[in-house]
């Protein structure tokens, strides 16, 4: 790749370091790239103020990388010569010995920086330090108590260390139970209808309003006794629950304690309920196979026709 | 594949006697059974005995069969097949009208009829066998033939689903009204036919064909993809009682009885087991009272689907409707299915195994198996629910014998003319069992055997069952015998030889009965009313008749009179004679004296009674007159409110009771309602007798409206049986382990909503407590289902609505619904479509919205549509709803002013090509048929029907036209219709 900068544009072209551009992310990073166009853009305006119109991409970074490394022998030795004075922080003439020391005439420099024909950069664009965000505040954080000095981390959130009360006296009024069980129960069935209503199809009973009261769409099934016949899989969940706890009494207290106590009574129970004769024997499994039954017997084989 | 042995005998052809050719085999085999095209291919081999000379024409009955080749003694044959009921009235005839119809029509049935030696199949015999003919040998017929797509005898039940036809669960079945066996194989097909069959059927692998008889062996066909069921029936039977399913069943050998199989479709086997728990004790009952054991050396049931009727016997085979099969979480399907089967296994003894000799012998046969089968619900149900039955029979019987004209048993037809019809009003003629009303034909059932139970009452049960036994000792001794030995016709029964063996059993002489409800037709109608003479001591009894109007009769002879007076109960016998109608009855306790005394009843009993009630001078507590049910009656009888109300509380029986409840409806007083609601309170009273009680509570507590006191009628009574003490709102969770309550519990909101007040609304009381109900049920720890309760709920929001004010006629919309309506409207809603999620036994739940819908449109709460009806009723949907969403569109019919269009006549009859068989004994038929009458002049055919009937002929196919036939005759009974003037 010829790579070229053109002159005098005064456009950071980034294009050439995309590939560093593209994996430096961090704050740190960001901060030399800009810093470094910077010093790319002064030493392109320096160039062109002494007349040249294109450089090569090699001899605008070693001019740069020379302006750099100028600029921070500058600041080391302000910094050595103003803490050589016990000071930490630089003033003018430690830049001005340093500058002195460096070989450099420094009454040149007002004249130098006000001449005519010079090229000001605007400054880099200063970009916003990113925000931390806070962590989400709950309730008041508490005060140190005196003993703590205040440098000490504060507090964390109250959430984080107080326990809150989510227990309640439960609900042992039979009304209460019998209703809550009731618009429980209705509840849910109607939002399941609804549901099922809104993602099918549906018939209404009203022209002007199809969404009030929506019916879902019968639809014809090709075996319709099968649904109609078997009991639902809820009705046999029931069944195997009844079968296993007898029904309780139906006083009022009963109801509502538990009917675990009466489980063991639920073994003679069975027969008793069952209209007359309907109790099928179950041991017969083992006669089976004894039955001589026309319908259970294997089928025969055909005769095999001989032929002559 | 079928095949079948039939020996029909087709003898006395040329003769014109009754007896023909004896036809002693008859073997049928199919070979092929198509269900995708159903479709059949099979042959038929009759050996025939001539028992007349010159026998050259042989005629054998068949319909709808493609018959391929005729060969006589393996000569072939030429024959000629002619089905006069193909077109029974001709396109250019002048005449359209009913009685035209209908007397064409009992032409072409009698000119197919076998008893008199005719049928559609006239076969010649090859002038090579004459000489054989004369010399009176046997001769074999064979008949190969096809069915395609039949429209009766055979029906094919194919789901359109994915998978083989095993998987798809298709199955087919044979049906039909009386002797209907030639729609699927050629054979004299009459009941008085006997002979012996041997039977084969081919059919795939993955089913099970099921026939008479005893299955001998399964033989694999030699690629191995089939196998042939074959059957053998020794015992002599008539080709009508000859029947198959075949279907990818499931098989359950009875558990008690090994002899027994049952059969269903897939996946129905745990219900089965359940449903069929109980069929041996039926099994036994019979066996026990009939002192003979079960005729056939084995039993097989049949559940199929889209069944013609629930219940149809055949020799040793029984097919019901799937339908009948439930669960163990099902209480009211439990008794109807327990009854349909006592009734089938009564009719394997008597209309099976014993078949008639001519179709004025056919009251015998449906006499005693509803007879024994009423025997069988005395001994399981118990008397209360038997004296319940035969009430609501006789009620049944007496009022559409009083609406519609006598039903006559025994018809004789002397002089063989035509309008020698003994029931000319009926416009139809009852010589024929195809060409009989439906409806009538029900009655004539139920009338059978309420006469046998009157024969009984005459002779003891005793000779009764020693008639019976009679019978079936005969006939199995016959029927062990060959042909030769002229045995058979012990097995046939007739009306003649009925009465004989009774007469010869008993001794006695029940000529006079016979001839009464026997040989005529008609009931009696009693108006009764009576004084007390003080100064005699006499109950003047007047007891009067109607025999004017039509469908009554005369009525002379003994009548029974009970009366209960404060000494006790006394009968007494009254002769009514031609001209007496005041009777004289003593009593026997003065007014009454000792006021601290129990008062003994019938019964034994002696109870104490609050006799302030009663009028001082008088000792008569109640009167009943024919308390037995003695007489084919109605008893108008009066008598004050009090004695009702002592009736009511104190006769222990059951009718008694319903009467008292009956009459009381007209005595809207306080006392009334005390009586009633006694009733309702005390448990050991009959569940029946309590739940019409609250229906008379809540008509007496309408009448008293303006005077009644205290909480709606019922209300408390509910509460404290059924809610919970602490709450009086709530109601238990629901416990239906006590099934009397149970009724009681669901029938006591329906009657409260019919509640009204002096707005005639339904009190709001009342229809908060219903929703309540309906919010607070809880069926979790309940063994059975609650399907049938919730679904009587509905029915209770059903009749609470009542029609709503309607403002400058406006549209109905959902702003302006009622709130009341709006609360209904939603619990129908969610009931609904939780229905499509967890359907309920038998969609109990949608057919009772369904009608809610309904009488919200016709109470203009809602706008009258019948598109949502027209959805359910299509095919594929349960019976049950179907049936309930036509009643609804024809409902809409009546309501509106139903303009007819040409479209949906089309459309109608676009949909009748899908019906199964089921629907055209249901309510659809009607359905399309409302729309027919609406086009017929009145009492005319119009040139549409009959444009209609040749249009679609392949629907209305000869085995439809009687039924089409008796069902115009049906709708006018019915809804008596008024038939607009037809414009053509």
């Amino acid at each position: 790749m010829a790579d070229s900068v053109v002159m005098g544009s005064g456009s950071l072209n980034s294009g050439s370091r995309s590939g560093s551009s593209k994996t430096s992310t961090s704050p740190t990073d960001n901060y030399q790239l800009a810093r470094r166009r910077t010093l790319q853009v002064v030493v392109s305006s320096l160039l062109t103020e002494c007349g040249f119109e294109s450089a090569e991409k090699a001899a605008m970074e070693t001019l740069t990388e020379m302006m750099q490394s100028y600029i921070t022998e500058v600041g080391r030795c302000a910094k050595a010569t103003c803490e050589h004075t016990a000071r930490s922080t630089p003033t003018l003439s430690d830049v001005v010995i340093t500058l002195v020391e460096m070989g450099f005439n420094v009454d040149t420099l007002p004249v130098y920086a006000k001449r005519s024909q010079r090229m000001v950069i605007t400054a880099p664009p200063i970009t916003n330090a990113s925000v931390v965000p806070k962590a989400l505040i709950a309730g008041q954080k508490r005060t140190h108590p005196t003993y703590i000095p205040s440098h000490f981390p504060e507090f964390p959130d109250p959430h984080t260390y107080i326990k809150t009360p989510t227990f309640r006296e439960p609900v042992s009024d039979y009304q209460v139970v019998r209703e809550k069980a009731a618009s429980q129960r209705r509840d849910v069935e109607r939002a399941l209808t609804r549901f099922m209503a809104k993602t099918g199809e549906t018939e209404s009973l009203f022209k002007d309003d199809i969404s009030a009261f929506p019916l879902i769409a019968a639809k014809p099934s090709a075996i319709p006794y099968l649904s109609a016949l078997l009991p639902s899989e809820l009705e046999l969940q029931t069944l195997e629950e009844t079968d296993s706890s007898e029904q309780d009494d139906q006083t009022d207290t009963e109801n509502n304690s538990s009917n675990v106590s009466q489980d063991d009574q639920s073994a003679d129970k069975e027969n008793v309920v069952l209209p007359p004769g309907g109790v099928v024997p179950t041991g017969k499994a083992n006669e089976e196979n004894m039955i001589d039954n026309p319908y259970l017997r294997p089928v025969k084989k055909p005769k095999v026709r001989r032929k002559k | 594949m079928l095949s079948y042995k039939q020996n029909p005998d087709p003898s006395g052809l040329h003769s014109r006697r009754m007896n023909r050719k004896k036809d002693k085999g008859f073997e049928i085999c199919i070979n092929n059974i198509n269900f995708q095209r159903k479709s059949v291919i099979g042959y038929v081999e009759l050996t025939i005995f001539p028992t007349v000379m010159n026998l050259n024409r042989i005629k054998l009955n068949s319909k709808q069969c493609r018959i391929y080749r005729v060969r006589v003694n393996d000569l072939e044959a030429p024959f000629i097949y002619n089905d006069p009921t193909l077109e029974v009235c001709h396109h250019e005839s002048k005449q359209r009208n009913l009685n035209y119809f209908s007397s064409a029509y009992t032409a072409a049935v009698s000119a197919v009829d076998p008893d008199a030696g005719n049928g559609e199949l006239s076969i010649k015999v090859p002038s090579e066998l004459w000489k054989q003919g004369d010399e009176m040998k046997v001769m074999k017929v064979y008949i190969e033939f096809s069915l395609d797509q039949p429209k009766g005898g055979l029906h094919f039940v194919v789901p359109d689903v994915d998978g083989s036809m095993a998987e798809r669960a298709a199955h087919v079945f044979s049906f039909g009204n009386q002797n209907s066996t030639r729609f699927w194989f050629p054979c004299v097909d009459s009941y008085s036919e006997l002979c012996t069959w041997k039977l084969e059927f081919t059919v795939d692998a993955s089913m099970v064909a099921v026939s008479c008889g005893d299955l001998v062996e399964t033989v694999y066909t030699h690629d191995m993809r089939k196998k042939t069921f074959h059957y053998m029936l020794p015992i002599p039977t008539a080709a009508p009682n000859i029947s198959l399913a075949v279907g990818p069943f499931e098989i359950l050998v009875d558990p008690y009885m090994h002899e027994v199989t049952h059969f269903c479709l897939p996946q129905l086997l745990p219900l089965l087991k359940q449903t069929m728990s109980y069929l041996h004790e039926i099994f036994e009952f019979y066996e026990e009272i009939l002192t003979c054991r079960y005729p056939y050396s084995c039993f097989k049931t049949v559940f199929v689907d889209e069944a013609y009727v629930q219940v149809s016997s055949y020799a040793s085979m029984s097919i019901f409707s799937t339908n009948l099969l439930h669960s163990g979480m099902i209480i009211d399907q439990t008794p109807v299915t327990r009854r349909c089967l006592a009734q089938a296994l009564a009719q394997q003894f008597f209309g099976c195994f014993i078949s008639r000799m001519s179709w004025s012998d056919e009251w015998v046969l449906k006499g005693i198996s509803g007879y024994i089968y009423g025997l069988y619900l005395k001994k399981t149900f118990g008397v209360n629910e038997y004296r319940h039955w035969i009430k609501e029979e006789l009620d049944k019987i007496v009022e559409y014998e009083l609406k519609m004209g006598g039903v006559l048993l025994h018809p004789t037809f002397s002089g063989g003319k035509e309008k020698d019809n003994p029931t000319p009003h009926l416009h139809f003629s009852i010589r024929h069992p195809h060409t009989l009303s439906w409806e009538y034909y029900k009655m004539f059932q139920c009338k059978a055997h309420l006469v046998m139970r009157l024969i009984e009452n005459r002779i003891s049960m005793e000779f009764m069952l020693q008639v019976f036994n009679k019978l079936l000792s005969l006939a199995s001794t016959a029927s062990s015998q060959k042909y030769q030995s002229h045995m058979w016709s012990q097995m046939l029964v007739s009306t003649s030889g009925f009465l004989k063996s009774i007469s010869n059993v008993s001794g006695k002489d029940i000529g006079p009965l016979i001839k009464q409800w026997v040989d005529q037709s008609g009931v009696v109608k009693f108006f009764g009313s009576f004084a007390f003479n003080r100064k005699r001591n006499v109950l003047e009894l007047e007891i009067r008749q109607d025999y004017t109007s039509s469908g009554t009769q005369k009525y002379v002879g003994p009548i029974k009179v009970t009366v209960q007076e404060l000494d006790g109960s006394f009968n007494h016998t009254l002769q009514i004679e031609e001209n007496s109608l005041k009777h004289d009855i003593p009593c026997h306790s003065k007014s009454r004296r000792n006021k601290k005394k129990k008062i003994p009843l019938m019964n034994g009993e002696e109870v104490d009674m609050d006799l302030s009630a009663m009028d001082a001078d008088s000792p008569l507590l109640w009167i009943r007159i024919d308390p037995d049910m003695s007489i084919l009656r109605k008893v108008e009888f009066e008598q004050a409110d009090f004695m009702w109300q002592y009736q009511l509380r104190f006769e222990r029986d059951v009718v008694a009771q319903e009467e008292a409840i009956s009459a009381l409806e007209i005595f809207p007083t306080p006392a009334s309602r005390l009586a009633l609601t006694d009733i309702l309170e005390q448990d050991q009273c009959f569940y029946k007798v309590r739940i019409q009680a609250c229906f008379c509570l809540a008509k007496i507590a309408n009448s008293m409206m303006s005077t009644w006191t205290g909480p709606p009628a019922m209300k408390s009574l509910f509460t404290r049986m059924f809610c919970c003490k602490s709450c009086p709102n709530i109601v238990k969770t629901n416990n239906f382990i006590n099934f009397q309550s149970y009724f009681l519990q669901k029938t006591m909101p329906v009657a409260m909503a019919l509640l009204r007040d002096v707005q005639n609304l339904c009190p709001k009381e009342v229809l908060n407590f219903i929703l309540d109900l309906i919010k607070y049920n809880d069926n979790r720890k309940n063994k059975f289902s609650d399907n049938y309760y919730r679904a009587e709920l509905i029915d209770a929001l059903t009749n609470s609505l009542t029609p709503a004010i309607s403002i400058n006629n406006e549209v109905r919309t959902v702003d302006n619904l009622n709130t009341d309506v709006r609360l209904i409207l939603e619990e129908i809603t969610r009931f609904l479509n939780m229905e499509k999620l967890l359907p309920s036994y038998r969609n109990t739940i949608t057919v009772s919205c369904l009608r809610a819908i309904r009488m919200l449109q016709k109470n203009g709460h809602i706008p009258s549509d019948p598109s949502l009806f027209k959805s359910y009723a299509q095919y594929g949907h349960f019976v049950d709803v179907r049936i309930a969403a036509l009643e609804a569109v024809i409902d809409y019919t009546r309501g509106t002013h139903f303009v007819l269009t040409t479209n949906f006549l089309c459309l109608s009859f676009s949909m009748l090509g899908k019906l199964g068989p089921f629907s055209w004994s249901g309510i659809f038929f009607i359905f399309q048929l409302v729309c027919l009458l609406q086009r017929l002049g009145h009492n005319t055919i119009s040139p549409n029907l009959m444009l209609i009937f040749s249009i679609y002929r392949e629907v209305l196919h000869p085995s439809y036209v009687q039924k089409l036939f008796s069902f115009i005759i049906f709708i006018k009974e019915r809804y008596s219709f008024t038939i607009l003037t037809g414009k053509s």
